[in-house]
Protein backbone atom coordinates (compact mmCIF):
# COMPACT_ATOMS: atom_id res chain seq x y z
CA UNK A 1 0.00 0.00 0.00
CA UNK A 2 3.32 2.34 0.94
CA UNK A 3 4.26 1.38 -2.69
CA UNK A 4 1.56 2.38 -4.53
CA UNK A 5 1.03 5.84 -2.76
CA UNK A 6 4.77 6.65 -2.91
CA UNK A 7 4.60 5.91 -6.85
CA UNK A 8 1.67 7.78 -7.40
CA UNK A 9 3.56 11.07 -5.71
CA UNK A 10 5.83 10.20 -7.87
CA UNK A 11 3.71 10.49 -10.67
CA UNK A 12 2.14 13.64 -10.04
CA UNK A 13 5.43 15.36 -9.04
CA UNK A 14 7.09 14.06 -12.40
CA UNK A 15 4.62 15.40 -14.12
CA UNK A 16 4.44 18.50 -12.90
CA UNK A 17 7.84 19.31 -12.88
CA UNK A 18 7.59 17.93 -16.64
CA UNK A 19 4.97 20.21 -17.75
CA UNK A 20 7.33 23.24 -15.91
CA UNK A 21 10.42 21.75 -18.18
CA UNK A 22 8.08 21.87 -21.33
CA UNK A 23 6.83 25.03 -20.71
CA UNK A 24 10.04 26.32 -20.21
CA UNK A 25 11.54 25.00 -23.34
CA UNK A 26 9.09 26.16 -25.46
CA UNK A 27 8.25 28.84 -23.78
CA UNK A 28 8.18 31.63 -27.15
CA UNK A 29 5.73 28.45 -28.77
CA UNK A 30 3.26 29.29 -25.94
CA UNK A 31 3.10 33.11 -26.17
CA UNK A 32 3.72 35.48 -29.32
CA UNK A 33 4.67 38.18 -26.58
CA UNK A 34 7.53 39.60 -25.28
CA UNK A 35 7.97 39.30 -21.19
CA UNK A 36 9.84 42.80 -20.78
CA UNK A 37 8.06 44.58 -23.58
CA UNK A 38 5.35 46.51 -23.76
CA UNK A 39 2.81 45.31 -25.72
CA UNK A 40 -0.75 47.07 -24.79
CA UNK A 41 -2.35 49.41 -22.58
CA UNK A 42 -1.64 49.42 -18.82
CA UNK A 43 -3.98 47.28 -16.64
CA UNK A 44 -5.66 45.77 -19.49
CA UNK A 45 -8.49 42.46 -18.29
CA UNK A 46 -7.47 39.17 -20.57
CA UNK A 47 -8.55 39.36 -23.74
CA UNK A 48 -7.70 36.98 -26.93
CA UNK A 49 -4.41 38.62 -27.15
CA UNK A 50 -3.33 39.10 -23.71
CA UNK A 51 -4.62 35.81 -21.80
CA UNK A 52 -3.97 37.39 -18.43
CA UNK A 53 -3.97 40.73 -19.57
CA UNK A 54 -1.41 43.43 -19.13
CA UNK A 55 0.31 44.79 -15.82
CA UNK A 56 1.53 48.78 -14.91
CA UNK A 57 3.59 49.72 -17.75
CA UNK A 58 1.02 47.30 -20.70
CA UNK A 59 3.47 44.28 -20.18
CA UNK A 60 1.96 41.12 -21.00
CA UNK A 61 1.20 38.78 -17.77
CA UNK A 62 0.71 35.26 -19.41
CA UNK A 63 4.35 35.61 -21.16
CA UNK A 64 5.86 36.54 -17.53
CA UNK A 65 4.33 33.42 -16.17
CA UNK A 66 5.10 31.36 -18.82
CA UNK A 67 8.99 32.45 -19.22
CA UNK A 68 8.92 33.25 -15.18
CA UNK A 69 9.37 29.05 -15.67
CA UNK A 70 12.98 29.30 -17.01
CA UNK A 71 13.81 31.95 -14.18
CA UNK A 72 12.06 28.91 -11.33
CA UNK A 73 13.98 25.91 -13.27
CA UNK A 74 17.38 28.23 -13.90
CA UNK A 75 17.33 28.80 -10.03
CA UNK A 76 16.31 24.85 -8.86
CA UNK A 77 18.51 23.22 -11.11
CA UNK A 78 21.76 25.99 -10.35
CA UNK A 79 21.08 26.18 -6.43
CA UNK A 80 21.00 22.24 -6.48
CA UNK A 81 23.47 21.31 -8.17
CA UNK A 82 25.64 23.50 -6.01
CA UNK A 83 24.07 22.56 -2.88
CA UNK A 84 25.22 18.90 -3.41
CA UNK A 85 28.30 19.77 -4.68
CA UNK A 86 29.47 21.87 -1.68
CA UNK A 87 27.96 19.13 0.67
CA UNK A 88 29.89 16.31 -1.40
CA UNK A 89 33.48 18.67 -0.80
CA UNK A 90 32.46 19.42 2.85
CA UNK A 91 30.36 16.56 3.93
CA UNK A 92 32.09 13.23 1.80
CA UNK A 93 35.58 14.28 1.28
CA UNK A 94 36.48 14.93 4.63
CA UNK A 95 34.89 11.98 5.57
CA UNK A 96 36.99 10.23 3.68
CA UNK A 97 40.21 11.34 4.32
CA UNK A 98 39.42 11.25 8.62
CA UNK A 99 41.22 12.41 10.89
CA UNK A 100 41.31 16.64 11.17
CA UNK A 101 40.08 17.10 7.65
CA UNK A 102 37.28 15.24 9.18
CA UNK A 103 36.61 17.20 12.33
CA UNK A 104 37.24 20.66 11.10
CA UNK A 105 34.97 19.92 8.23
CA UNK A 106 32.59 18.89 10.76
CA UNK A 107 32.75 21.89 12.59
CA UNK A 108 31.83 23.73 9.69
CA UNK A 109 29.15 21.88 8.96
CA UNK A 110 27.49 22.77 12.68
CA UNK A 111 28.54 26.55 11.89
CA UNK A 112 26.49 26.93 8.10
CA UNK A 113 23.78 24.89 9.54
CA UNK A 114 23.23 27.47 12.18
CA UNK A 115 23.12 30.65 9.89
CA UNK A 116 20.16 31.66 9.23
CA UNK A 117 19.14 31.18 5.65
CA UNK A 118 16.37 33.34 4.42
CA UNK A 119 17.73 37.01 6.52
CA UNK A 120 20.93 35.91 5.36
CA UNK A 121 19.55 35.96 1.89
CA UNK A 122 17.63 38.94 2.11
CA UNK A 123 21.06 41.06 3.35
CA UNK A 124 23.50 39.91 0.90
CA UNK A 125 20.67 40.07 -1.61
CA UNK A 126 19.14 44.01 -1.43
CA UNK A 127 23.35 45.03 -0.69
CA UNK A 128 24.53 43.36 -4.15
CA UNK A 129 22.10 45.79 -5.82
CA UNK A 130 20.35 43.88 -9.35
CA UNK A 131 22.27 40.58 -9.49
CA UNK A 132 21.07 37.30 -8.95
CA UNK A 133 24.46 35.55 -8.99
CA UNK A 134 24.81 36.12 -5.27
CA UNK A 135 21.61 34.84 -4.69
CA UNK A 136 22.06 32.19 -6.32
CA UNK A 137 25.50 31.17 -4.73
CA UNK A 138 24.17 31.72 -1.48
CA UNK A 139 21.12 29.52 -1.78
CA UNK A 140 23.17 26.59 -2.85
CA UNK A 141 25.95 27.46 0.16
CA UNK A 142 22.66 27.50 2.50
CA UNK A 143 21.70 24.20 1.20
CA UNK A 144 25.15 22.69 1.18
CA UNK A 145 25.06 22.00 5.19
CA UNK A 146 22.05 20.14 5.87
CA UNK A 147 22.54 17.93 2.70
CA UNK A 148 26.37 18.05 4.21
CA UNK A 149 25.45 16.04 7.33
CA UNK A 150 23.21 13.68 5.55
CA UNK A 151 25.53 12.80 3.26
CA UNK A 152 28.73 12.62 5.93
CA UNK A 153 26.40 10.23 8.28
CA UNK A 154 25.63 7.73 5.47
CA UNK A 155 29.86 8.26 3.91
CA UNK A 156 30.88 7.00 7.45
CA UNK A 157 29.38 3.72 7.62
CA UNK A 158 30.26 3.30 4.15
CA UNK A 159 33.65 3.70 4.82
CA UNK A 160 33.19 0.51 7.35
CA UNK A 161 31.76 -1.66 4.12
CA UNK A 162 34.62 -4.18 3.28
CA UNK A 163 34.55 -3.30 -0.77
CA UNK A 164 36.23 0.19 0.64
CA UNK A 165 39.08 -0.99 2.74
CA UNK A 166 39.62 -3.35 0.00
CA UNK A 167 39.98 -0.17 -2.10
CA UNK A 168 41.95 1.77 0.26
CA UNK A 169 44.34 -1.11 0.81
CA UNK A 170 45.14 -1.56 -2.88
CA UNK A 171 46.28 1.88 -2.78
CA UNK A 172 42.81 4.35 -3.78
CA UNK A 173 43.06 7.63 -2.64
CA UNK A 174 40.24 9.87 -1.44
CA UNK A 175 39.36 10.67 -4.82
CA UNK A 176 39.35 7.06 -6.67
CA UNK A 177 37.72 5.64 -3.67
CA UNK A 178 34.77 8.50 -3.76
CA UNK A 179 33.90 8.44 -7.58
CA UNK A 180 34.72 4.71 -7.88
CA UNK A 181 32.57 3.14 -4.79
CA UNK A 182 30.80 6.47 -2.55
CA UNK A 183 29.16 8.60 -4.68
CA UNK A 184 27.22 5.46 -6.61
CA UNK A 185 26.72 4.04 -3.15
CA UNK A 186 25.66 7.73 -1.91
CA UNK A 187 23.61 7.88 -4.75
CA UNK A 188 19.95 7.58 -3.66
CA UNK A 189 20.74 9.87 -1.35
CA UNK A 190 21.85 12.24 -3.64
CA UNK A 191 19.28 12.37 -5.95
CA UNK A 192 16.64 13.04 -3.11
CA UNK A 193 18.68 15.81 -1.85
CA UNK A 194 19.10 17.65 -4.97
CA UNK A 195 15.30 17.11 -5.50
CA UNK A 196 14.43 18.39 -2.45
CA UNK A 197 16.74 21.30 -2.83
CA UNK A 198 15.58 22.06 -6.19
CA UNK A 199 12.28 22.62 -4.91
CA UNK A 200 13.26 24.85 -1.59
CA UNK A 201 15.69 26.88 -4.00
CA UNK A 202 12.00 27.63 -6.36
CA UNK A 203 10.52 28.59 -2.70
CA UNK A 204 13.61 31.04 -1.92
CA UNK A 205 13.78 32.68 -5.12
CA UNK A 206 10.19 33.30 -5.40
CA UNK A 207 10.23 34.99 -1.70
CA UNK A 208 13.16 37.20 -2.15
CA UNK A 209 11.89 38.62 -5.48
CA UNK A 210 8.23 39.02 -4.03
CA UNK A 211 10.18 41.10 -1.23
CA UNK A 212 11.98 43.08 -4.41
CA UNK A 213 15.78 41.41 -4.07
CA UNK A 214 17.84 40.18 -7.13
CA UNK A 215 17.20 41.70 -10.56
CA UNK A 216 14.60 44.16 -11.03
CA UNK A 217 14.02 43.59 -14.68
CA UNK A 218 14.13 39.78 -14.45
CA UNK A 219 10.87 37.87 -15.35
CA UNK A 220 9.93 35.52 -12.18
CA UNK A 221 7.13 34.47 -10.70
CA UNK A 222 7.83 36.36 -7.56
CA UNK A 223 8.56 39.29 -9.29
CA UNK A 224 5.14 39.61 -10.81
CA UNK A 225 3.73 39.19 -7.19
CA UNK A 226 5.36 41.89 -6.09
CA UNK A 227 4.66 44.73 -8.51
CA UNK A 228 0.54 43.32 -8.79
CA UNK A 229 0.95 43.70 -4.99
CA UNK A 230 1.99 47.17 -5.26
CA UNK A 231 -1.40 48.18 -6.74
CA UNK A 232 -3.17 49.09 -3.64
CA UNK A 233 -6.43 47.85 -5.02
CA UNK A 234 -5.57 45.10 -6.29
CA UNK A 235 -8.05 43.21 -4.49
CA UNK A 236 -10.90 45.32 -5.14
CA UNK A 237 -11.82 44.44 -8.80
CA UNK A 238 -11.11 41.13 -10.66
CA UNK A 239 -7.53 41.59 -11.57
CA UNK A 240 -5.97 39.76 -8.40
CA UNK A 241 -7.83 36.72 -10.16
CA UNK A 242 -5.36 37.12 -13.22
CA UNK A 243 -2.32 39.34 -11.91
CA UNK A 244 -1.98 37.54 -8.49
CA UNK A 245 -3.60 34.05 -8.73
CA UNK A 246 -1.60 32.02 -11.58
CA UNK A 247 1.75 33.31 -10.50
CA UNK A 248 0.98 32.12 -7.04
CA UNK A 249 -0.42 28.81 -8.21
CA UNK A 250 2.40 28.51 -10.27
CA UNK A 251 4.80 28.40 -7.47
CA UNK A 252 2.99 26.63 -5.31
CA UNK A 253 2.78 23.72 -8.43
CA UNK A 254 6.44 23.88 -8.83
CA UNK A 255 7.17 23.67 -5.22
CA UNK A 256 5.00 20.75 -4.94
CA UNK A 257 5.82 18.80 -7.79
CA UNK A 258 9.84 19.03 -6.54
CA UNK A 259 8.78 17.46 -3.23
CA UNK A 260 6.18 15.02 -4.67
CA UNK A 261 9.50 13.48 -6.23
CA UNK A 262 11.19 13.59 -3.37
CA UNK A 263 9.28 12.16 -0.57
CA UNK A 264 8.33 9.91 -3.66
CA UNK A 265 11.53 8.71 -4.17
CA UNK A 266 12.31 8.18 -0.52
CA UNK A 267 10.85 4.70 0.21
CA UNK A 268 12.40 3.12 -3.24
CA UNK A 269 15.96 4.32 -2.36
CA UNK A 270 15.67 3.83 0.85
CA UNK A 271 14.30 0.75 2.80
CA UNK A 272 14.06 1.59 6.54
CA UNK A 273 12.90 5.13 5.78
CA UNK A 274 9.89 2.93 3.83
CA UNK A 275 9.27 0.64 7.03
CA UNK A 276 8.65 4.18 9.28
CA UNK A 277 6.66 5.87 6.73
CA UNK A 278 4.52 2.40 6.16
CA UNK A 279 4.37 2.02 10.53
CA UNK A 280 3.41 6.16 10.34
CA UNK A 281 0.24 5.58 7.58
CA UNK B 1 27.13 26.04 22.87
CA UNK B 2 30.40 27.44 21.35
CA UNK B 3 29.25 26.88 18.28
CA UNK B 4 26.49 29.28 18.09
CA UNK B 5 28.66 32.09 20.15
CA UNK B 6 30.95 31.74 17.28
CA UNK B 7 28.05 32.12 14.66
CA UNK B 8 26.64 34.75 16.69
CA UNK B 9 30.10 36.53 16.39
CA UNK B 10 30.34 35.78 12.79
CA UNK B 11 27.18 36.82 11.66
CA UNK B 12 28.43 40.84 13.05
CA UNK B 13 31.52 40.09 10.66
CA UNK B 14 29.37 39.69 7.98
CA UNK B 15 26.84 42.84 8.92
CA UNK B 16 30.52 44.70 8.71
CA UNK B 17 32.02 43.01 5.69
CA UNK B 18 29.21 42.64 3.40
CA UNK B 19 28.39 46.19 2.78
CA UNK B 20 31.99 46.99 2.10
CA UNK B 21 32.74 44.01 0.02
CA UNK B 22 29.81 44.80 -2.35
CA UNK B 23 30.42 46.54 -5.45
CA UNK B 24 30.06 50.43 -5.22
CA UNK B 25 29.03 51.67 -1.44
CA UNK B 26 26.00 53.16 0.35
CA UNK B 27 27.79 56.77 -0.13
CA UNK B 28 26.52 55.65 -4.19
CA UNK B 29 22.82 55.03 -3.22
CA UNK B 30 22.71 58.45 -1.17
CA UNK B 31 24.09 60.80 -3.60
CA UNK B 32 22.86 58.73 -6.99
CA UNK B 33 20.74 61.33 -9.05
CA UNK B 34 18.08 59.15 -8.59
CA UNK B 35 17.72 59.49 -4.64
CA UNK B 36 16.51 62.04 -2.41
CA UNK B 37 19.87 63.04 -0.59
CA UNK B 38 21.17 63.50 -4.22
CA UNK B 39 24.23 65.75 -3.83
CA UNK B 40 26.36 67.18 -6.24
CA UNK B 41 30.43 67.57 -6.39
CA UNK B 42 33.22 65.13 -5.20
CA UNK B 43 33.77 67.44 -2.20
CA UNK B 44 30.25 66.63 -0.59
CA UNK B 45 31.00 62.94 -1.40
CA UNK B 46 34.54 63.32 0.63
CA UNK B 47 32.86 65.02 3.73
CA UNK B 48 30.00 61.72 3.56
CA UNK B 49 32.82 59.50 3.42
CA UNK B 50 34.01 61.12 6.74
CA UNK B 51 30.72 61.20 8.77
CA UNK B 52 29.65 58.01 8.07
CA UNK B 53 33.74 56.82 8.81
CA UNK B 54 34.03 54.80 5.97
CA UNK B 55 37.44 56.69 4.65
CA UNK B 56 39.47 55.15 7.52
CA UNK B 57 41.57 51.66 6.80
CA UNK B 58 39.22 48.81 7.58
CA UNK B 59 40.43 47.34 10.94
CA UNK B 60 39.84 51.18 12.40
CA UNK B 61 36.23 50.47 11.21
CA UNK B 62 35.31 47.52 12.46
CA UNK B 63 36.76 48.51 15.92
CA UNK B 64 34.67 51.62 15.90
CA UNK B 65 31.45 49.66 14.91
CA UNK B 66 31.99 47.20 17.44
CA UNK B 67 32.21 50.04 20.27
CA UNK B 68 29.05 51.48 18.31
CA UNK B 69 27.52 47.78 18.72
CA UNK B 70 28.41 47.59 22.22
CA UNK B 71 26.34 50.51 23.24
CA UNK B 72 23.42 49.21 21.34
CA UNK B 73 24.14 52.18 18.70
CA UNK B 74 23.30 50.50 15.09
CA UNK B 75 23.61 54.07 13.01
CA UNK B 76 20.71 56.07 11.45
CA UNK B 77 18.14 55.19 9.16
CA UNK B 78 18.98 56.81 5.63
CA UNK B 79 15.33 57.15 5.01
CA UNK B 80 13.77 58.16 7.95
CA UNK B 81 17.09 59.85 9.83
CA UNK B 82 15.77 58.76 12.92
CA UNK B 83 18.17 55.92 14.71
CA UNK B 84 17.75 52.21 13.66
CA UNK B 85 17.30 51.14 17.31
CA UNK B 86 13.79 52.97 17.96
CA UNK B 87 12.64 51.96 14.84
CA UNK B 88 13.27 48.64 15.19
CA UNK B 89 11.92 48.53 19.25
CA UNK B 90 8.93 50.43 17.70
CA UNK B 91 8.43 47.64 15.27
CA UNK B 92 9.35 44.45 17.14
CA UNK B 93 6.16 44.63 19.65
CA UNK B 94 4.06 43.83 16.69
CA UNK B 95 6.06 41.32 15.42
CA UNK B 96 6.06 39.54 18.91
CA UNK B 97 2.12 39.38 18.84
CA UNK B 98 1.89 38.21 15.73
CA UNK B 99 4.67 35.34 16.15
CA UNK B 100 3.66 34.94 19.79
CA UNK B 101 0.03 34.15 19.03
CA UNK B 102 0.59 31.95 15.96
CA UNK B 103 3.35 29.80 17.62
CA UNK B 104 0.89 29.21 20.83
CA UNK B 105 -2.27 28.45 18.43
CA UNK B 106 -0.16 26.56 16.04
CA UNK B 107 1.12 24.46 19.19
CA UNK B 108 -1.92 23.62 20.89
CA UNK B 109 -3.52 22.54 17.28
CA UNK B 110 -1.02 20.51 16.24
CA UNK B 111 -0.29 19.04 19.37
CA UNK B 112 -4.06 17.90 19.69
CA UNK B 113 -4.63 16.89 16.32
CA UNK B 114 -1.08 14.86 16.03
CA UNK B 115 -2.45 12.92 19.58
CA UNK B 116 -5.86 12.52 18.15
CA UNK B 117 -4.44 11.37 14.71
CA UNK B 118 -1.91 8.81 15.85
CA UNK B 119 -3.97 7.64 18.26
CA UNK B 120 -6.50 6.21 15.83
CA UNK B 121 -4.29 6.12 13.28
CA UNK B 122 -5.68 4.86 9.47
CA UNK B 123 -9.16 6.44 10.69
CA UNK B 124 -10.85 8.66 8.44
CA UNK B 125 -10.06 11.75 10.36
CA UNK B 126 -6.37 10.50 10.60
CA UNK B 127 -5.99 10.85 6.80
CA UNK B 128 -8.29 14.30 6.12
CA UNK B 129 -5.52 15.50 9.06
CA UNK B 130 -3.14 14.06 7.63
CA UNK B 131 -3.68 14.90 3.76
CA UNK B 132 -4.94 18.75 4.84
CA UNK B 133 -1.95 19.41 6.77
CA UNK B 134 0.98 18.50 4.25
CA UNK B 135 -0.86 20.07 1.40
CA UNK B 136 -1.15 23.47 3.09
CA UNK B 137 2.04 23.60 4.36
CA UNK B 138 3.72 23.44 0.98
CA UNK B 139 0.83 26.42 0.19
CA UNK B 140 3.60 29.69 0.45
CA UNK B 141 2.21 31.84 2.15
CA UNK B 142 1.62 34.73 0.00
CA UNK B 143 -0.69 32.88 -2.02
CA UNK B 144 -2.69 31.62 0.93
CA UNK B 145 -2.59 35.15 2.80
CA UNK B 146 -3.36 36.87 -0.50
CA UNK B 147 -6.76 34.23 -0.65
CA UNK B 148 -7.33 34.61 2.78
CA UNK B 149 -7.76 38.38 1.98
CA UNK B 150 -9.87 38.71 -1.13
CA UNK B 151 -12.49 36.04 0.90
CA UNK B 152 -12.62 37.66 4.55
CA UNK B 153 -11.31 41.11 3.58
CA UNK B 154 -12.71 41.90 0.25
CA UNK B 155 -15.81 39.69 -0.56
CA UNK B 156 -17.26 39.42 3.31
CA UNK B 157 -15.62 42.43 4.43
CA UNK B 158 -15.66 41.00 8.01
CA UNK B 159 -11.55 41.87 8.87
CA UNK B 160 -9.41 44.84 8.08
CA UNK B 161 -7.48 44.48 4.61
CA UNK B 162 -4.09 45.77 6.04
CA UNK B 163 -2.14 47.24 8.73
CA UNK B 164 -1.74 46.32 12.33
CA UNK B 165 -4.44 48.64 13.61
CA UNK B 166 -7.11 51.30 12.59
CA UNK B 167 -4.92 54.98 11.82
CA UNK B 168 -6.66 57.24 14.60
CA UNK B 169 -7.42 54.09 16.46
CA UNK B 170 -6.09 56.25 19.52
CA UNK B 171 -9.68 57.69 20.11
CA UNK B 172 -10.68 54.08 20.73
CA UNK B 173 -11.70 52.99 24.13
CA UNK B 174 -9.02 50.52 25.70
CA UNK B 175 -11.81 47.36 24.84
CA UNK B 176 -12.29 48.89 21.95
CA UNK B 177 -8.51 48.97 20.64
CA UNK B 178 -8.12 45.63 21.71
CA UNK B 179 -10.84 44.30 19.46
CA UNK B 180 -9.44 46.06 16.76
CA UNK B 181 -5.79 44.76 16.89
CA UNK B 182 -7.30 41.29 17.45
CA UNK B 183 -9.32 41.51 13.95
CA UNK B 184 -5.81 43.14 12.61
CA UNK B 185 -3.84 40.36 13.95
CA UNK B 186 -6.33 37.12 12.63
CA UNK B 187 -5.54 36.59 9.36
CA UNK B 188 -1.36 37.07 9.25
CA UNK B 189 -1.59 35.21 12.70
CA UNK B 190 -3.92 31.91 10.86
CA UNK B 191 -1.80 32.12 7.75
CA UNK B 192 1.49 31.66 10.04
CA UNK B 193 -0.13 29.42 12.60
CA UNK B 194 -1.19 26.85 9.65
CA UNK B 195 2.26 26.00 7.94
CA UNK B 196 3.65 25.82 12.23
CA UNK B 197 0.88 23.73 12.88
CA UNK B 198 1.65 21.18 10.45
CA UNK B 199 5.07 20.50 11.24
CA UNK B 200 4.07 20.07 15.35
CA UNK B 201 1.29 17.67 14.06
CA UNK B 202 3.67 15.48 12.22
CA UNK B 203 6.02 14.99 15.01
CA UNK B 204 3.25 14.74 17.41
CA UNK B 205 1.50 12.02 15.02
CA UNK B 206 4.79 10.52 14.47
CA UNK B 207 5.61 10.15 18.40
CA UNK B 208 2.12 8.95 18.98
CA UNK B 209 2.36 6.29 16.28
CA UNK B 210 5.42 4.80 17.38
CA UNK B 211 4.26 4.82 21.21
CA UNK B 212 1.57 2.57 20.21
CA UNK B 213 2.92 -1.20 20.97
CA UNK B 214 5.21 -0.12 23.28
CA UNK B 215 5.43 -2.77 26.83
CA UNK B 216 4.30 0.14 29.46
CA UNK B 217 0.76 0.95 27.32
CA UNK B 218 0.22 -2.76 26.72
CA UNK B 219 0.84 -3.13 30.49
CA UNK B 220 -1.29 -0.10 31.45
CA UNK B 221 -4.09 -1.93 29.32
CA UNK B 222 -3.19 -5.13 31.59
CA UNK B 223 -3.99 -3.06 34.78
CA UNK B 224 -7.07 -1.73 33.44
CA UNK B 225 -6.42 1.90 33.13
CA UNK B 226 -8.80 3.95 31.28
CA UNK B 227 -8.40 4.96 27.47
CA UNK B 228 -7.91 8.56 28.48
CA UNK B 229 -5.33 7.86 30.64
CA UNK B 230 -3.53 5.91 28.33
CA UNK B 231 -3.64 8.12 25.19
CA UNK B 232 -2.61 11.21 27.58
CA UNK B 233 -0.89 10.28 30.69
CA UNK B 234 1.64 7.34 29.00
CA UNK B 235 1.76 7.69 25.17
CA UNK B 236 1.39 11.58 24.44
CA UNK B 237 3.46 12.09 27.22
CA UNK B 238 6.70 10.25 25.58
CA UNK B 239 5.82 11.57 22.14
CA UNK B 240 5.51 15.34 23.57
CA UNK B 241 9.68 15.29 24.18
CA UNK B 242 10.67 16.13 20.25
CA UNK B 243 7.82 18.86 20.15
CA UNK B 244 9.52 20.87 23.07
CA UNK B 245 12.75 21.27 20.50
CA UNK B 246 10.98 20.99 17.75
CA UNK B 247 8.67 24.03 19.27
CA UNK B 248 11.77 26.06 19.96
CA UNK B 249 13.82 25.69 16.43
CA UNK B 250 10.64 26.93 14.91
CA UNK B 251 10.53 30.18 16.80
CA UNK B 252 13.73 30.37 14.14
CA UNK B 253 11.52 29.16 11.30
CA UNK B 254 8.87 31.34 12.00
CA UNK B 255 11.18 34.84 11.77
CA UNK B 256 11.78 34.13 8.56
CA UNK B 257 7.82 33.07 7.48
CA UNK B 258 6.89 36.43 9.20
CA UNK B 259 8.71 38.76 6.59
CA UNK B 260 6.99 37.56 3.89
CA UNK B 261 3.67 37.09 5.96
CA UNK B 262 4.04 40.85 7.26
CA UNK B 263 4.29 41.78 3.33
CA UNK B 264 1.24 40.26 2.19
CA UNK B 265 -0.55 41.77 4.95
CA UNK B 266 1.19 45.40 5.47
CA UNK B 267 1.92 45.03 9.17
CA UNK B 268 3.80 47.10 10.94
CA UNK B 269 5.89 44.46 12.49
CA UNK B 270 10.08 44.16 11.15
CA UNK B 271 8.88 42.04 8.11
CA UNK B 272 7.05 45.20 6.84
CA UNK B 273 10.09 47.30 8.09
CA UNK B 274 12.65 44.73 5.96
CA UNK B 275 10.45 45.48 3.29
CA UNK B 276 10.10 49.32 3.45
CA UNK B 277 13.68 49.44 3.83
CA UNK B 278 14.90 46.86 1.06
CA UNK B 279 12.34 49.29 -1.18
CA UNK B 280 14.14 52.47 0.17
CA UNK B 281 17.49 50.91 -0.28
CA UNK B 282 18.10 51.69 3.43
CA UNK B 283 21.17 50.02 4.07
CA UNK B 284 21.95 50.74 7.85
CA UNK B 285 17.83 50.00 8.48
CA UNK B 286 18.48 46.30 6.67
CA UNK B 287 21.40 45.72 8.77
CA UNK B 288 20.37 46.39 11.70
CA UNK B 289 17.04 44.30 11.72
CA UNK B 290 19.60 41.94 10.22
CA UNK B 291 21.43 41.53 12.89
CA UNK B 292 18.34 41.44 15.34
CA UNK B 293 16.40 38.64 13.40
CA UNK B 294 19.54 36.74 12.53
CA UNK B 295 20.78 36.60 16.22
CA UNK B 296 17.59 35.95 17.50
CA UNK B 297 16.71 32.71 15.00
CA UNK B 298 20.78 31.34 16.38
CA UNK B 299 19.57 32.33 20.05
CA UNK B 300 16.12 30.05 19.19
CA UNK B 301 18.07 27.60 17.89
CA UNK B 302 20.44 27.28 20.70
CA UNK B 303 17.68 27.06 23.01
CA UNK B 304 15.98 24.24 20.89
CA UNK B 305 19.37 22.50 21.60
CA UNK B 306 19.82 23.22 25.45
CA UNK B 307 15.86 22.39 25.75
CA UNK B 308 16.52 19.06 24.07
CA UNK B 309 19.65 17.74 25.68
CA UNK B 310 17.86 18.73 29.27
CA UNK B 311 14.69 16.60 28.60
CA UNK B 312 16.28 13.76 27.02
CA UNK B 313 19.63 12.93 29.36
CA UNK B 314 20.45 10.20 26.18
CA UNK B 315 21.11 12.68 23.82
CA UNK B 316 23.86 13.92 26.56
CA UNK B 317 25.95 11.19 26.67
Amino acid sequence: MSRTKASGLLIIGGTLVGLLVIMAVFAPLLTAHDPTAISGQALESPSADHWMGTDIPGRDIFAQLVYGTRASLAVALLGASLAITGAISIGVLPALIGGRADAAAARVVVFLLALPGLPLLILIGSLAGGSNVALILMIGLIGAAPNARILRSQTLTLRQRGYITVARGFGGGPIYVLRRHVVPGLGPLIVVGFVNWAGISIALEAGLSFLGIGDPTAVSWGRTLNRALEQQSIYFSDMWTWWVLPAGLAITLAVLGFTFIGVGLEPTFNPRWARTWLRAT
Amino acid sequence: MGAYVGTILCLIVINFLVPRLMPGDPIDALVAQSSETFMFGDDSRASLEAYYGIDRPLPQQFGHYLVQLGRGDLGRSIATNAPVRDELARRLPWTLLLIGTSLVLATAVGLLAGVHSGWRRGRTMDRILLVALLAVREFPPFLLGSLLLVVFAVKLDWLPLFGGETPFSSSYSFFERIVDVGQHLLLPALVLTVGLAAGTFLLMRAGMVSELGADHLLLGRAKGLRERTLKYRYAARNALLPVVSLTALQLGFVVTGDVLIERVFAYPGLGGLIFDSIRARDYPTIQGAFLLVAISVVSFNALADVLYRRLDPRTAA
